[in-house]
């Protein structure tokens, strides 16, 4: 099994007073609540999380989401391009830019290209279809976005791919009349693409394909429901069993010395849930072309009919969350070495296994000495073991 | 008003009809049209009115790919010469507003009289500043308190409407996002051929209009050779919902006189 780190770079330092009056902490804060000097520090902070990780064996994701406390890492590719410099032995997924945001994903290809050559073949490339709030921060329309991020995939797939001299393309949303990388992609045909998503719709299109599929803080029960879609339409398509490989589980994981030590400082890696989540309307439940219309109805009452049965967006399920919770629903692995090791194999082995466990190390007011704690812990003292026990 | 269907193009429109004589096509705003609503029906007193709702609409399905104003202006055209009878008087609400302006730019050889009402579809302030309040970027109370004149009678309830309806009002708003989310409800080059519409136009605006106020519908007025405008009271962005039987005598004296 390979791990993952994932760490979202998180501003919490806002006043609480202030998120609370808030109606979206992601989008609408002022920029004056930002210092730029604590900024700086963790950016670097969470540079050298990195680097450990480098040095212990454990593969990075790169992240990006917009203007918001929740991540500060809007600029993703200067994130992966400092990492593709900086670090020497261990993959680096970057998932990932979020293509239906962008015009241009020649330009994504581009970047990707030049990181993955930077990388001597280190990159792995994650989509994401993002949604919410970064429709208004990214000016990009919420409907028809799954539209645009499969074009887009298509083309930056073929712009990595082509070694032939200019290529065009003129598709529904993007059109280029001269596409030729340089530098071409390290990795050939192209380095290997994941997608983050629950939605079994989406999981089914990436087994078409076998991508790998992530699948983030969904749970044992979300998370089989699109590993499962993802299985079928293989089935369906004629297509071969796909590998443990093509699947990755993620989760809030804090190795601490003792339970208590590990659930005391990961219970920190919820502020993620319990503050950063919370999003205007106009950016949430009245988003077009979020849901079907039919599911308007229980999404726009305030409260519900009698015998309505409420089908909540994943992410509303989660706000408000104690660790016991967290790790009862396992979303989170946190204890002691041996602890972790048992919570990680019971997910394992509740959904028939998997190849890639991203863990989120660090969130919220969790700190920088904390962070690196965690991550040397479960280098030391849980990969090994985990490696064993899914060998084979 | 009956609802009935209507193939036009290929595409299978949900319509309202009502009344006889001259045609008189009526096209809904940022919301579709109801067959129990008060404007058509008293419109319907003065000519043979066809309502159609929009594809993404109400109960019109949108085809694949059909997802461009340049969609939306064409299949208005088709309209036009397919509504049975003589000279057309084409009314259009807000956001089918300024597919009426758009049409009547290009004219129509049955267009004999066009009639805005709190019309979108122009840019007119500096860079900075929206002329259009951003109904998918402000807080939904911000936007009721623009929109309506008296938003406790007239704004919708959800708690209060039927599945139906609500299911109604989100595919609207799907549909009106997709088509108009980029510009925001606008067209940057619509201001320049206003100037062609060459049939006699009333532009009519709610006084308490916050969505697009009525500095910009006298400006949108002012573009259109010979355009009357004139304001309506206690309305907001909707005078056919807040006072539909005034809006209908406007309409009425401009088709008489």
């Amino acid at each position: 099994m390979q791990l993952w780190f994932h760490n979202e770079n998180t501003y919490p330092f806002v006043p609480k007073e202030v998120l609370d009056a808030a109606d979206s902490v992601r989008a609408s804060l002022p920029g004056r609540l930002l210092d730029p000097k604590i900024a700086a520090d963790l950016f670097h902070e969470c540079m050298d999380e990195s680097l450990l990780c480098d040095d212990v064996g454990i593969n990075i994701v790169s992240i990006e989401h917009h203007s918001g406390i929740n991540s500060l890492y809007g600029a993703s590719p200067i994130i992966l391009g400092a990492l593709a410099r900086q670090t020497r032995n261990v993959r680096i997924l970057s998932q990932g830019t979020l293509i239906s945001l962008r015009n241009d994903p020649v330009r994504v290809a581009e970047e990707y290209a030049t990181a993955d050559v930077m990388l001597r073949g280190r990159l792995d490339i994650g989509f994401v279809k993002s949604g919410d709030s970064e429709m208004a921060s990214n000016n990009a329309n919420p409907v028809g976005n799954l539209e645009r991020f499969w074009e887009a995939i298509d083309l930056i797939t073929a712009a990595l791919k082509n070694q032939d001299g200019p290529m065009r393309w003129e598709g529904k949303h993007y059109a280029h009349r001269h596409i030729n990388l340089w530098p071409r992609p390290y990795q050939q045909p192209h380095p290997p693409m994941w997608a983050a998503t629950g939605d079994p719709d989406t999981s089914r299109e990436l087994g078409r394909r076998g991508m790998v599929n992530s699948v983030v803080l969904r749970g044992i029960e979300g998370t089989k429901r699109a590993w499962n879609a993802y299985r079928e339409a293989r089935v369906e398509a004629g297509l071969p069993e796909a590998p443990l490989d093509r699947f990755a589980y993620a989760a809030f994981v804090y190795v601490g010395d003792t339970d208590e030590e590990g659930i005391e400082v990961g219970s920190k890696l919820l502020w993620f849930l319990n503050t950063s989540l919370k999003q205007a309307p106009q950016f949430s439940k009245f988003l077009p072309g979020r849901m079907p219309a039919e599911m308007a109805p229980q999404v726009y009452r305030t409260k519900p009919r009698p015998g309505e049965t409420r089908v909540a967006r994943p992410a509303d399920g989660l706000i408000g969350m104690t660790a016991e919770q967290a790790i009862q629903r396992q979303i989170m692995f946190a204890g002691n070495p041996d602890t972790v090791f048992k919570q990680i194999m019971a997910a394992y082995d509740a959904l028939g296994g998997f190849g890639h466990l991203i863990f989120i190390g660090r969130s919220g007011y969790l700190t920088h000495m904390e962070a690196e704690k965690g991550i040397r812990m479960l280098a030391k003292e849980v990969l090994p073991r985990v490696r064993e026990a899914t060998r084979g | 008003m009956k609802t009935e269907r209507l193939t036009v193009h290929g595409i299978d429109l949900e319509v309202f009809r009502g009344g006889s004589g001259d045609p008189i096509v009526l096209l809904h705003g940022m919301r579709s049209l109801s067959a129990d609503a008060r404007f058509p029906a008293l419109l319907s007193a003065h000519g043979a009115v066809t309502a159609p709702s929009l594809p993404g609409f109400g109960d019109t399905a949108r085809p694949k790919d059909f997802d461009t104003i340049y969609d939306l202006v064409h299949l208005t055209r088709a309209i036009l010469d397919a509504v049975p009878g003589g000279d057309i008087t084409l009314v259009g609400l807000s956001f089918g507003g300024w597919i009426a302006a758009e049409v009547a730019a290009g004219g129509h050889p049955r267009l004999k009289r066009l009639v805005l009402v709190d019309p979108v579809g122009i840019k007119i302030s500096d860079r900075q500043t929206a002329d259009i309040l951003d109904v998918f970027n402000r807080s939904p109370a911000e936007v009721r308190a623009a929109e309506w004149h008296n938003p406790d009678r007239y704004a919708p309830d959800f708690d209060e409407m039927e599945d139906g309806g609500i299911i109604r009002h989100a595919r609207d708003w799907d549909a009106l996002c997709l088509y108009g989310w980029h510009p925001y409800l606008y067209n940057p080059r619509l201001k320049d051929w206003l100037g062609r519409i060459a049939v006699p136009t009333l532009v009519v605006w709610g006084e308490s209009d916050g969505i697009v106020t009525p500095v910009y519908g006298r400006a949108f007025a002012g573009l259109i050779p010979g355009a009357r405008f004139e304001t309506i009271a206690n309305a907001g962005h909707h005078p056919d919902v807040e006072q539909p039987e005034e809006l209908t005598r406007s309409i009425a004296a401009f088709v008489g006189g």
